[in-house]
């Protein structure tokens, strides 16, 4: 009985603690140590360069608002 | 089924276990026969134990005589390092060097004896990492969100293809000079003039409102 408690309980928590070795290696925090600052400073640049110019240059339509913006000009056709 | 004993005769004797077992029913002067002690299994232990294997011998005796099981990696105690269980069930280094060993020796005696550098390295034999080294963060995040940003690049350049090579022209309502009539168009109709579009227009001086 006492060894179905501990089964069934996980008493030894052996179970967790080889999930965890398994999950923590030594080759992923070097490479995150030596190469995530300018990975992140690659991808933010590269994220903002294609945006700024799909945003600006490619002859997309917006519609923005022309409150503020837009002069009005006489429309009718006498 | 007769109950699970498997006791542990020396080799030589085991040949005799059916003997024994009758002398010791003449003994009693019991009419009994020696029927009990022959399940399948108990026979191949007794093969085992004629062949001297004694640890095998014990261990098919235990799982029901179907044989030896070959030991995994994961069912040993494993080194682990973690805060809310300090100490792992195995040192973290097994096969020690000749130095390590005489290091070993050493701390059988007097550890006011031990350098600071032979307590650091008795640490090391037994710990992977201290606790500062656990504790300290990867910096995997720095990566994830490069990732993030990368993928989000790349989205602006499927975008971009989209628009040369999917997207028409827009219709001519969205020319500049066409805007410029609407506008005025909708002001003439005062457009939401409460709160919305022609509300935000000074008809006094014919701008916008600031």
């Amino acid at each position: 009985m006492f060894r179905f408690a501990k089964a069934a309980l996980n008493l030894s928590g052996q179970s967790a603690r080889q999930v965890a070795v398994r999950q923590k290696s030594d080759l992923s925090r070097e490479f995150h140590a030596k190469y995530g600052p300018p990975l992140l400073i690659a991808g933010v640049t590269f994220c903002t360069a294609v945006w700024a110019y799909v945003i600006t240059s490619t002859g997309i339509a917006w519609n923005l608002s022309p409150v503020g913006k837009v002069q009005p000009k006489p429309w009718q056709e006498e | 089924m007769p109950p699970f004993h498997c006791t542990r005769h020396s080799d030589k004797t085991v040949a005799f276990l059916p003997l024994v077992a009758v002398a010791q029913n003449f003994q009693t002067g019991r009419a009994a026969t020696v029927t009990s002690a022959y399940s399948p299994w108990m026979l191949a232990t007794r093969v085992f134990r004629l062949v001297g294997n004694r640890a095998l011998s014990t261990s098919i005796c235990l799982r029901g005589g179907h044989g030896v099981a070959k030991v995994e990696d994961y069912t040993l105690p494993a080194y682990f390092d973690r805060r809310e269980s300090p100490l792992p069930d195995i040192k973290f280094v097994q096969q020690l060097s000749p130095d390590q060993k005489s290091l070993k020796e050493k701390e059988k005696g007097s550890w006011a004896a031990l350098s600071k550098e032979e307590k650091i390295a008795l640490y090391r034999i037994s710990f992977k990492e201290s606790f500062a080294e656990m504790d300290k963060g990867t910096g995997e995040w720095k990566s994830v969100v490069a990732g993030i940003f990368f993928f989000i690049g790349f989205t602006g350049l499927v975008v971009l293809w989209q628009r040369n090579y999917v997207y028409g022209d827009v219709p001519h309502t969205f020319d500049p000079e066409y805007k410029q009539k609407e506008v005025q168009r909708m002001l003439d109709m005062r457009i939401n003039p409460v709160e919305g579009f022609s509300a935000k227009w000074d008809y006094e001086n014919n701008a916008w409102k600031k």
